[in-house]
């Protein structure tokens, strides 16, 4: 006991020390490596555009960047892990929707506070989805599921790649903005949903466009709208869902840089001018046109509020939808 | 596009300078890890993949696939040697190859089984080319109701193919199972037996229950036991190696069997290379007409297993390239890995991704011969390097455990995992309770209740589909017959042993 008070005491006093130092510090952060957590393991579009994104953030600090993958719970434990980390600039989590909004709706004992516990850099990237079925199926429209769903309640299924995921919340989203109930089918991951929607075992799935789009083009799905406020520039020609029957619904899965909260802010400030120059480069720019993306660079504060907004919005769809543990 | 085709393209793809690089990286570190008691296939490829990000998706399933394989010719070795498996598939291994290096004739049961493993990767790779398209097929017909079936075959297979108590191996596949419940729930995203623990959320890692039931075990078990007689190395002659003439015969035939064995558990998605070296060891001890030569040396007790082991790695990758459905935990590791390079495994890959399946195949055969090229003159090598005393070696062994575990999540909590199940495999081997058949569980019983009530969902309730679902009808009867083979021949014998007593009683 003695010896954490006294750790806690010099933690404290390291911290006063920090505080007063800080105008120097500003100067001088980064001053040794940075670590952005990935909360997923090695693989994913997150590990992807964490990597690229430090590999850019090094070049312009001039500071090792490493990318550390803490995989678990959707995202929760590499999260949880930042979360409690130094509030010095030099340990940045890399999250999304799922461990950085959806989490706080759907979980009680979820350990941190995506709101409380983080100071955003920025919302770096986000992409919508689109609302696919099979070719084969009747539905030729996003009016087509609304008129069948809201005939036949608690038939229409959608697969997603678990309880939580953005793909489930969009399907939620969907439900609660047009009153109707239709059937998650949660799969682990969107390979054996997308397996059982090309084999017609399922009726439609809110799917990542980049997957999805592969067999839009071979004529396998077909897409029925976007969940997004605009055209996706992947799927030409397919209205959004808002366009196409269900006027104010929009959902939305992002990726930001995160840092625990505390950190100083100009560190943050730092950080997120070295983020909005690695969005303009040319490899960037080619990365997020492959995968989807639509560039955001918000700014520190505004991604504040964003999150806030987030979590406001997907606590509402959650509770809708009695999906609180 | 035919097999003539995709032989075409495979070679072209597998014989550029690059892929034989990675190739050949691949299957030296699987060599290495393989003869590493510890550090096994699943963690080096775990450590490997961050590595292989920028490169090609072929190159780098190449590698990585080359560990996996290459890991299987070396675990052997440390078997022989040691004793003490360098991969949990050559625990059978040990039996007999243990007691010939014993007398003596450690060169000649490598090289034998070195020999055994290149025939055993060939003739299943054949099958892998010619049937893997065909059933790439058939693929999209399986719905969460044949899956289900298809684990439940697995499951009972697994538990009637063990050696020993079919009960004991029964109960260790339900203990498997329950350890399968921990984590989330994938219908409703609640945390299940976590008890509070947030480290819990995802369930134990397979690494950490795979490495405490078998390394961690091993060691503790071993500890326990004086020192084994060091064989003082010379240097090896191609002499040594090369088995005599009337040795050959115990060879050749178990080879073929063990081939044959390993091919189709291997191909039967859930099984894995440790149950088809059991099952290949079973069968020779059972039709050898001098079964008490086995576990003395017998060079069928080797022959058999190691081809069967290594058969079955490369029949595993038949129901992950076709259906996506990985047959054990490292082939699960590298269909993450395709995933990380964009590539969905799935009924599709076979056509959509021509290039990269072909070359992959093509590159199975450079790997394997590189292997075989490979292991010869490393023999020499590794009786030296693994004849270090235990009180260095152990240590050494336990770190590359921790490290291996550690560096799946780079979490710490992973190694208090891999410790615990060390002292709980210990304990069911003093109890005579096999391991293999927890795994089985813990990788399958998810997966069974996954499938089972997904299929429930969408038959919204109706328990029939398992028998009205044609391919499910199927492995469901599988399973009954696999079930009925185990349990008609001790009633048989029952009730043969009871008619005598029967006449006896009317005698009276």
């Amino acid at each position: 006991m003695f010896k954490r008070t006294f750790l806690t005491t010099g933690a404290a006093a390291a911290a006063l020390m920090t505080a007063l130092a800080g105008p120097l510090a500003a100067q001088t952060y980064p001053e040794g490596p940075i670590t952005i957590v990935v909360p997923f393991p090695p693989g994913g579009s997150t590990d992807l555009l964490a990597r690229q994104l430090g590999e850019s953030l090094s070049a312009q600090l001039d500071q090792p960047v490493v990318v550390e993958n803490r995989g678990g719970a959707g995202g929760t434990v590499g999260a949880n892990y930042v979360a409690q980390s130094d509030p010095d600039g030099y340990t940045l989590l890399m999250g999304v929707t799922g461990s950085n909004a959806i989490s706080a709706a759907l979980r009680d004992d979820l350990p941190y506070s995506p709101t409380e516990n983080f100071d955003p850099v920025s919302i770096v990237i986000s992409s919508p989805l689109a609302l696919v079925v099979n070719s084969d199926s009747d539905f030729e429209s996003v009016q087509d599921v609304l008129d069948f769903a809201k005939e036949n309640p608690d038939t229409f299924t959608h697969g997603t790649p678990g309880v939580g995921t953005s793909m489930h919340m969009a399907g939620e989203l969907f439900a609660l903005e047009s009153g109707t109930s239709l059937v998650h089918v949660p799969y682990k991951g969107s390979a054996a949903a997308l397996q059982d929607l090309l084999g017609g075992r399922i009726d439609a799935m809110f799917g990542d466009i980049l997957v999805t789009s592969e067999y839009i083009a071979n004529g396998r799905l077909t897409a029925l709208g976007v969940t997004g406020t605009q055209e996706h520039f992947l799927l030409e020609g397919v209205p959004t869902i808002a366009e196409a029957g269900l006027p104010d619904y929009a959902a939305f899965s992002w990726q930001g840089l995160f840092a625990p909260a505390g950190t100083p802010t100009e560190a943050l400030d730092t950080l997120y001018g070295a983020v909005s120059t690695a969005l303009e480069s040319e490899e960037m720019q080619a990365m997020f046109r492959e995968r989807g993306f639509l560039v955001e660079g918000m700014p520190p504060a505004e991604s504040k509020a964003f999150i806030a907004s987030e979590v406001e919005k997907w606590t509402e769809v959650v509770d809708a939808a009695g999906l609180k543990q | 596009m035919n097999i003539l085709q995709g032989f075409e393209t495979g070679l072209a793809t597998a014989l550029t300078w690059h892929a034989l690089m990675y190739c050949f990286i691949g299957v030296t570190i699987g060599t290495f890890v393989g003869v590493l008691p510890g550090i096994g296939a699943l963690a080096a490829i775990s450590l490997a993949l961050p590595l292989t990000y920028y490169l090609d998706p072929t190159d780098a399933l190449i590698m990585l696939a080359g560990i996996f394989y290459g890991a299987q010719y070396g675990g052997s070795t440390a078997s022989i040697l040691l004793n003490l498996p360098g991969t949990a598939t050559a625990a059978i291994t040990c039996l007999d190859g243990y007691p010939l290096a014993q007398q003596g004739k450690a060169p000649l049961a490598i090289f034998v089984t070195a020999i055994n493993s290149f025939v055993g990767s060939s003739i299943a790779i054949v099958l892998v080319m010619g049937f893997a398209p065909a059933i790439a097929e058939f693929a999209l017909e399986f719905g969460a109701e044949d899956y289900f079936s298809v684990m439940l075959l697995g499951l009972v297979a697994a538990s009637t193919l063990t050696i020993g108590s079919p009960m004991k191996a029964l109960s260790m596949v339900v203990f498997g199972l329950l350890l399968g419940m921990v984590g989330t729930d994938v219908n409703t995203g609640q945390f299940r037996f976590t008890f509070g623990l947030f480290e819990l959320a995802d369930g134990f890692s397979i690494v950490a229950v795979a490495m405490g039931l078998f390394g961690v075990a091993e060691i503790i078990s071993n500890i326990r036991q004086p020192q084994g007689v060091i064989q003082k190395v010379g240097r090896i002659r191609m002499k040594d190696m090369m088995p005599e003439r009337g040795e050959w015969r115990q060879i050749v035939r178990p080879t073929l069997r063990g081939s044959a064995i390993g091919s189709f558990v291997g191909a039967l998605p859930g099984t894995g290379p440790g149950i088809a070296s059991l099952m290949a060891y079973a069968t020779e001890k059972r039709i050898s007409k001098t079964p008490d030569r086995f576990g003395k040396g017998a060079l069928e007790g080797i022959s058999a297993p190691e081809a069967a082991n290594n058969a079955s790695v490369q029949s595993a990758f038949i129901p992950m390239l076709s259906l996506g459905i990985p047959g054990d935990a490292i082939v699960a590791v590298l269909m993450g890995a395709m995933i990380l390079h964009g590539i969905t495994p799935g009924p599709n890959l076979i056509n959509s991704e021509p290039q990269m399946f072909w070359g992959l195949i093509m590159s199975f055969w450079v790997g394997n011969l590189m292997l075989l090229v490979l292991n010869i003159p490393l023999i020499g090598l590794w009786v030296k390097l693994l004849s270090v005393p235990y009180n260095l070696l152990y240590p050494g062994i336990l770190v590359f455990i921790c490290v291996g575990v550690f560096s799946a999540d780079n979490n710490v909590f992973d190694i208090f995992v891999v410790l615990g199940f060390g002292v709980l495999g210990y304990l069911m081997r003093r109890f005579g309770f096999p391991a293999t058949p927890v795994l089985l569980g813990f990788i399958l019983g998810p997966l069974l209740e996954e499938n089972f009530r997904r299929a429930m969902l969408l038959s919204r309730g109706d328990a029939s589909v398992f028998f009205t679902s044609p391919i499910s009808a199927v492995f469901m009867g599988l399973s009954l017959i696999f079930l009925g083979s185990v349990f008609l021949p001790g009633l048989r014998q029952r009730l043969l042993r009871r008619a005598p007593v029967e006449m006896n009683e009317d005698d009276d």
